[in-house]
């Protein structure tokens, strides 16, 4: 067997309390297609940002053609020879195909030599046998051919180990079959690649082997002829489900929300679901799912194409955050620290902001005692733990934040509470506190929607599941019927 | 460590440094300038800084958003200039609608800034650059080179800036000086204890948090141009009181002035913090700059611009050095006593 290129050895990275990978190793080879499955935050971005420099290990060693290497920043992983394409190509626009692909090279002189520079390029483009013009502009390149020229980059800076990050997400099938193309091809020329997706009939159909991980710990690794659809999910799945608190059995109320065909072109189709009082209705999927946008459209802040939202028995449009807020909708964000919270403005006002009108005076001025009751108020019912009330947003622990955005929220009364990955990125403390939260509310009557990637959080806490796949509805899941295989298969497109 | 902590914020030891600084200013020209410390000295400084605090409030609420309105000075010098027209035309029209005519005008011209940005799209930094030049291009045309002076103004207009409010001991308290004072208290007490200031801080601490808690970004930016505009227009009032004599350059640059009172104040350019009396405080430092510079021959005219240029950058250097370690000192004491 020929000696291999790359190799992660026992490699353990930890952001704060989260162990992102523990222990794991991979190993690739000259011409191989290695395919890693994983769910959302199994560890393959971390494994990933590790091998382009972004990221450094705690522990654990790389091996490059058998030599161990460190590798500090992403300029030493392009001298090592080591690239990544993502979904989104990282294209300058408003460069042509030539100066996108030379772009990262360095030591050409001062001066462009034009000329030289547009032929290189068409010599590499004709050598992967891409067909474009060197001196087009790639602006209006599709999405397909901004991918080729980010390979045909990688290719000119004498890429090795090419890492392919979910590349066919946002591509037709007609482009996946080129772009498969043109990867077999650089496989014939002894470039190593590392092919994440969440397609499965992708992976099995241009890998030559199969990596999972999960919770940032190496699985298993197989020969793609012997892995099937059900035994890699069964290998990504098969979480712990012992430490997770279930919602409680609550009566299912009135009907509270009901979206039919609810759609918006090129981003999410035909989504149907209801929501009852008391009710946790649970979004699972992977990412690109499009769950946070249905989520978005609810709150007013995208809109939908067509469809019907009912609420409470009313036919409703909602065209802006200020109406659904009025409607009695909530939405907590997944990303709080950049748009759940103000944060250089205090715990107090933080939470008062969206209902400032309820704490004025006759005169119109803002009762500050008024609003500081009610911050009191949530910090004894959600345990917001703090120095003091007007401590800023901002010097808070993530669980600590969660439960202000929480607060902010629940202050405005609503009947229906959007949450989008609530316990993301917070301690597992906080994270049954706020599953805590969670189950209290519906039992107070309130209907959730609740989006997590973390599938046994979905599991326990969600009453139904519906799981979403690139914008498309896969199938809606009781509690008795839902098991983490089942949502997992639906999540990446197979059927049961 | 911990006691001092508590009685003062770091933005309070700002403001002291910057009284500090301004007795400093008038104890250095007092030594430099002979017969500085006259009743005539502090009366014109005190004109002056009349005009700038009024603005400065005004472009301290659109700052706060995190935008900018550069036309300030142009709105001043339209609203001085045809306000003085009308007057000049009709000297019997009662100080009440003279003062509300320039409000008025003023307002309109800032709610062309707030329409412009909140629905166009352009950033506020060229919306307001482009209104400087299109404002002042309407004056000078429809001026038709004429120029407003004095001896065509009644007599209460020309006389206003010597009016006194009230006396203590020594000191007199002019008219001009009071209103601009009580503007800065009212409007301190509007974006500290109003939803609508409140809203102001928070759009422009994290504009996309704003929109995601929807607060009504455009109405807030509209509305804050829109009182900008209006403080400018009795500005504009209080320049045709103060001079008499409006040519179509009046008030040219005086947004050079205003930012830089508002920025060496302490508002962050960045938005979300500072207060009102931090922009007065930042009024009466450069008025007194001014006006001192004004007679200090050492100092050519041309240079007086260099050296606002120059504090805007040392208040936004030390801004970001200074008062970002004071706060970060100020934000561990509260993680330590968790």
């Amino acid at each position: 067997m020929t000696k291999p290129i790359l190799e992660m050895q026992h490699i353990s990275k930890r952001f704060g309390t989260t162990q992102a990978l523990a222990d794991v190793s991979l190993t690739l080879y000259p011409g191989e297609i290695h395919a890693l499955l994983g769910e959302n935050g199994a560890g393959k971005s971390t494994l990933i940002k590790i091998m382009t420099g972004i990221h450094r290990p705690d522990e654990g060693e790389i091996l490059l053609d058998g030599r161990s290497t460190l590798i500090t920043n992403p300029l030493d992983a392009q001298a090592n020879g080591i690239a990544a394409i993502h979904q989104e190509p990282m294209i300058f626009p408003d460069l042509n195909v030539a100066e996108n692909i030379f772009v990262g090279h360095r030591n050409r002189g001062g001066v462009v030599r034009w000329r030289q520079m547009y032929r290189d390029a068409a010599e590499i483009l004709a050598r992967l046998d891409i067909k474009l013009d060197v001196r087009s502009s790639a602006r209006g390149l599709t999405l397909a051919a901004q991918q080729a020229v980010e390979i045909a980059k990688a290719i000119s800076l004498d890429t090795r180990v090419l890492i392919m990050d979910e590349p066919t997400a946002s591509l037709s099938a007609h482009e996946v079959e080129q772009l498969f193309k043109l990867t077999r091809r650089l496989k014939e020329k002894g470039v190593s690649i590392l092919f994440i997706s969440h397609r499965m009939e992708e992976v099995f159909s241009i890998s030559d082997r199969v990596t999972v991980l999960r919770d940032g710990r190496f699985v298993s690794t197989h020969p793609a002829a012997e892995v099937t659809a059900e035994s890699a999910i069964r290998d990504m799945v098969g979480r712990h489900m012992d430490d997770f608190f279930a919602k409680s059995a609550t009566v299912r109320g009135d009907l509270l929300l009901s979206v039919r065909n609810f759609s918006k072109e090129n981003v999410f189709h035909d989504i149907n679901f209801d929501v009852h009082a008391g009710e946790v209705v649970g979004f699972a999927g992977l990412v690109g799912s499009r769950r946070t946008d249905v989520a978005l459209a609810l709150f007013g802040i995208e809109t939908a194409d067509s469809g019907t939202i009912t609420l409470d028995s009313q036919t409703v449009a909602i065209r802006s955050p200020q109406q659904a807020v009025k409607l009695g909708i909530a939405y907590v964000t997944e990303d709080r620290r950049q748009l759940g919270l103000t944060m250089p403005m205090s715990i107090t006002t933080n939470i008062s902001l969206p209902m400032l009108r309820r704490y004025t005076n006759r005169y119109g001025l803002v009762q500050r005692k008024e609003e500081k009751k009610t911050a009191e108020s949530f910090r004894e019912r959600l345990n917001i733990r703090a120095a003091s009330l007007e401590q800023t947003a901002g010097t808070l622990s993530g669980g600590n934040q969660q439960k202000v955005v929480l607060s902010k929220w629940l202050n405005t009364q609503p009947r229906l509470l959007i949450l989008d990955e609530p316990t993301r990125g917070i301690d597992v403390g906080a994270k049954a506190e706020v599953h805590h939260i969670i189950d209290e509310l519906a039992q107070q009557g309130m209907g959730i929607i609740m989006i997590s990637s973390d599938l046994p959080e979905v599991l326990a806490m969600s009453d139904r599941i519906v799981v979403m796949r690139e914008g498309r509805q896969m199938a809606i899941l009781d509690r008795r019927e839902a098991t983490q295989e089942r949502v997992m298969t639906a999540a990446m497109g197979q059927t049961a | 460590m911990n006691t001092v902590r508590r009685a003062i914020r770091p933005e309070q030891i700002r403001e002291l440094i910057l009284v500090l600084i301004i007795f400093g200013a008038i104890l250095f020209f007092g030594s430099q300038i002979e017969n500085y410390y006259q009743p005539r000295t502090f009366t014109r400084i005190a004109s002056s800084l009349a005009i700038l605090a009024v603005v400065a409030v005004g472009q301290t609420m659109v700052v706060l958003m995190r935008n900018i309105d550069l036309s300030v000075g142009s709105i001043v010098g339209f609203t001085a200039y045809f306000v003085g027209r009308a007057v000049v035309a009709n000297n019997e029209m009662s100080p009440a609608v003279v003062v509300l005519l320039a409000i008025v005008m003023g307002a309109g011209l800032g709610l062309v800034n707030g329409l412009v940005i909140a629905y166009g799209r352009v950033p506020a930094i060229i919306t307001t650059l482009g209104t400087l030049a299109i404002y002042r291009s309407i004056l000078v045309q429809f001026s038709d080179a004429q120029t407003i002076i004095t001896s065509a103004l009644p007599e209460w207009l020309v006389n206003l800036p010597q009016v006194d409010a009230f006396v203590v001991g020594e000191v007199e308290v002019k008219l001009i000086v009071l209103v601009a004072i009580v503007i800065v208290l009212i409007f301190q007490l509007v974006v500290a204890y109003l939803p609508w200031g409140r809203r102001l801080y928070a759009i422009g601490s994290n504009p996309d948090a704003a929109a995601m808690t929807g607060l009504p970004v455009r109405r807030m930016t509209i509305s804050a141009y829109t009182l900008c505009g209006a403080l400018s227009g009795l500005a504009g009032f209080l320049f045709l009181a103060r001079f008499g004599t409006i040519t179509v350059v009046a008030a040219q640059g005086l947004e050079l002035q205003v930012v830089a009172a508002v920025v060496v104040g302490g508002v962050n350019t960045f938005g979300g913090s500072g207060t009102m009396l931090g922009a007065l405080l930042g009024a009466v430092l450069i008025a007194t700059l001014e006006q001192s510079l004004l007679r200090w021959r050492v100092v050519s005219e041309f240079w007086r611009d260099a050296l606002l240029g120059l504090l805007i950058l040392l208040a936004v250097a030390t801004d970001s050095v200074v008062l970002a370690r004071l706060r970060l000192l100020w934000a561990r004491g509260e993680i330590e006593q968790l």
